[in-house]
């Protein structure tokens, strides 16, 4: 494989709206390694999704260069079957955890991919098998998947996916509708995907939370990209966000208001844990400066 | 203005059938009038099924919901009445919008009124107003709309039917932080304007914060909390036993309390957070 897993240069796609093109990827350039963490950010209409159909061969590139696993995407000479092998390499979990279950029973479900790969019936029993454990729902296989939770049925999906070997899996706001159980479930699936197999894993979310916890953020806007860095790196900076119509976590946010105030601290804390033990190490500053005078 | 009440409301799906599954159990509970209350639970905690009653979209399997002191079934026949007094936005509801323009989309509720012209064209500009939509945008075609311009022109459309009751299943789902922001302001401003009653669904614990006065909390099927935001939020062990959660914000100062920072109770929002520790550091 070549030194990135995505590599897109110059990247442009327009839809088509009464003839006119609509122009909503302009020259994006983006590159990711194997293994890597990211969580892609941008308001409605900023191109993150389209970006994403891209990834998985549901776009094609207008122009521009664009190689995913080794496919060159923008080639014109792309066969059906580098379609076939890229959807393999690259899975992806959509929003709406209704939509994309196929089968009447969970199992059949999960089995769905492999068997259209054409894996041996005894191998696929095996993927199942450990595709539902790894995801938590070996209790579930045989059940219908229209009775299941959101969350779980968002963890079937990626079951599914799982049974198809990807070295990618990217997941288009796929929290979206779940509750905050079901959107930790998903969560913590995918971090475990990432953190224990190596896999890939792209997450697309308008939940600041979420993208805190990856270990890259891309912020899209406008069809380029507008900051790529570590999530504290990216968060530092809350009225770049904020004109790209999106916003920070709520403790950067308090942390940022009190630096406003005139409060000194140092450092740039996403999670709670990390913002409760800045401003308690501030306070204790405060307390032995105040004891010095 | 309107008060509406829930009395031992239960609701069962698929009765005296091996998949009945009773979606609400004995739910009773009073909608404080003009206030914005939101509505959160687990997935299948009976929230949706209880917004399809206020409307009667669907009809108890016992108990009552009382508007104003009256049964809303005490006429059956005349149903059709209480979807103009208590208007429903259901989930995603940009995909139901099916007229030529915004404009007519946005009318079609007032004109089953049989209101006149000129009020019809009146509600509809003020709709438009309540959720930032620009006028321009009223003679284009639902198309040529991006995905949180058609969100907020559907919830015009049940705006400008001026309910005394506005109910909306996750109004803000899918929406970017901006957008989202844009529709609940502007819903609530709707309520705050017109003294009307309005409901919120959603599975977001920081815009129900910032957004609600009242707070009900479901689990299986049951009220398991109801009460102001301060007193909901307060019982953050009880939410994550449920599968909810408090914000990110009130973590942040249960974390402080338990090493020793005094705050006052209540905080819900970064505000409320920079007001309580801004003293400390003077």
């Amino acid at each position: 494989m070549g030194e990135f897993f995505i590599h897109a240069k110059d990247l442009w796609y327009s839809y088509e709206e009464n003839d006119r093109k609509m122009p909503v990827l302009r020259g994006i350039s983006i590159d990711i390694r194997q293994g890597e963490y990211v969580a892609i950010l941008g308001h409605n209409g900023s191109g993150k999704s389209t970006f994403a159909k891209l990834l998985n061969g549901i776009l094609e590139p207008e122009a521009g260069a664009l190689t995913v696993a080794d496919i060159d995407l923008a080639s014109p000479e792309l066969s059906d079957d580098d379609i076939f092998k890229l959807r393999r390499v690259v899975g992806m979990v959509f929003q709406n955890p209704d939509n994309q279950l196929v089968a009447t029973i969970v199992e059949d479900d999960v089995a769905f991919g492999p068997e259209n790969l054409g894996v041996p019936s005894a191998e696929i029993r095996q993927r199942v098998d450990e595709a539902l454990a790894t995801v938590g729902m070996s209790a579930y296989a045989k059940h219908e998947p229209h009775r299941l939770s959101g969350g779980q049925k968002q963890r079937v999906a990626i079951a599914g996916l799982i049974a198809m070997r990807p070295s990618c899996m990217i997941f288009d706001e796929s929290t979206a509708m779940l509750d905050p159980a079901g959107r930790r479930e998903v969560i913590q699936t995918f971090e475990k995907l990432n953190r224990e197999q190596g896999i890939t894993v792209l997450t697309i979310t308008h939940y600041m939370n979420e993208a805190a916890r990856a270990d890259r953020v891309i912020v899209i806007d406008d069809g380029r990209v507008l900051a790529d860095g570590t999530p504290y790196e990216i968060f530092a900076d809350p009225g770049r966000l904020i004109s790209a119509g999106l916003d920070v976590p709520q403790c950067t946010s308090l942390i940022h208001a009190l630096r406003g105030e005139g409060v000194k601290l140092e450092g740039e804390p996403i999670t709670p844990e990390e913002c409760a033990d800045l401003i308690c190490r501030a306070l204790e500053e405060k307390k032995n400066g105040n004891a010095h005078a | 203005m309107a008060t509406l009440t829930l009395e031992n409301i239960s609701y069962v799906y698929g009765p005296r059938t091996p998949f009945e599954i009773k979606a609400l159990d004995d739910v009773s509970l009073t909608v404080r009038e003009g206030s914005v209350t939101g509505i959160i639970g687990h997935t299948g905690s009976g929230k949706s099924t209880l917004v399809q009653l206020l409307n009667g979209l669907e009809k108890p399997t016992h108990g009552k919901v009382m508007l104003d002191g009256v049964d809303i079934w005490e006429k059956p026949r005349e149903i059709g009445k209480i979807r103009f007094r208590v208007g429903l936005v259901m989930q995603y509801p940009e995909y139901q919008l099916f007229e030529e323009t915004i404009r007519a989309d946005i009318a079609f509720g007032p004109k089953n009124m049989r209101l006149s012209e000129e009020e019809i064209a009146y509600r509809v500009k003020e709709a438009a107003d309540f959720v930032g939509l620009d006028p321009l945008l009223l003679d284009k075609s639902p198309f040529d709309l991006s995905g949180g311009q058609k969100r907020r022109a559907a919830i015009a459309g049940v705006m400008a039917m001026k309910p005394e009751v506005l109910v909306l299943d996750e109004p803000a789902a899918g929406l970017d932080p901006q957008g989202r922001d844009t529709i609940l302001n502007g819903i609530r401003s709707y309520g705050k304007k017109t003294g009307s009653t309005v409901i919120i669904v959603s599975h977001s614990m920081e815009d129900m914060a910032t957004y609600c006065d009242d707070i009900v909390v479901m689990a299986n099927g049951k009220v398991r909390l109801s009460g102001t935001r301060d007193e909901v939020f307060a019982h953050a062990k009880e939410l994550t036993e449920v599968g909810l959660d408090v914000p990110q914000i009130t973590r942040l100062a249960l974390l402080l309390e338990e090493r020793g920072v005094c705050l006052p109770g209540g905080i819900y929002t970064v505000e409320a957070a920079l007001k309580a520790l801004k003293p400390l550091f003077q």
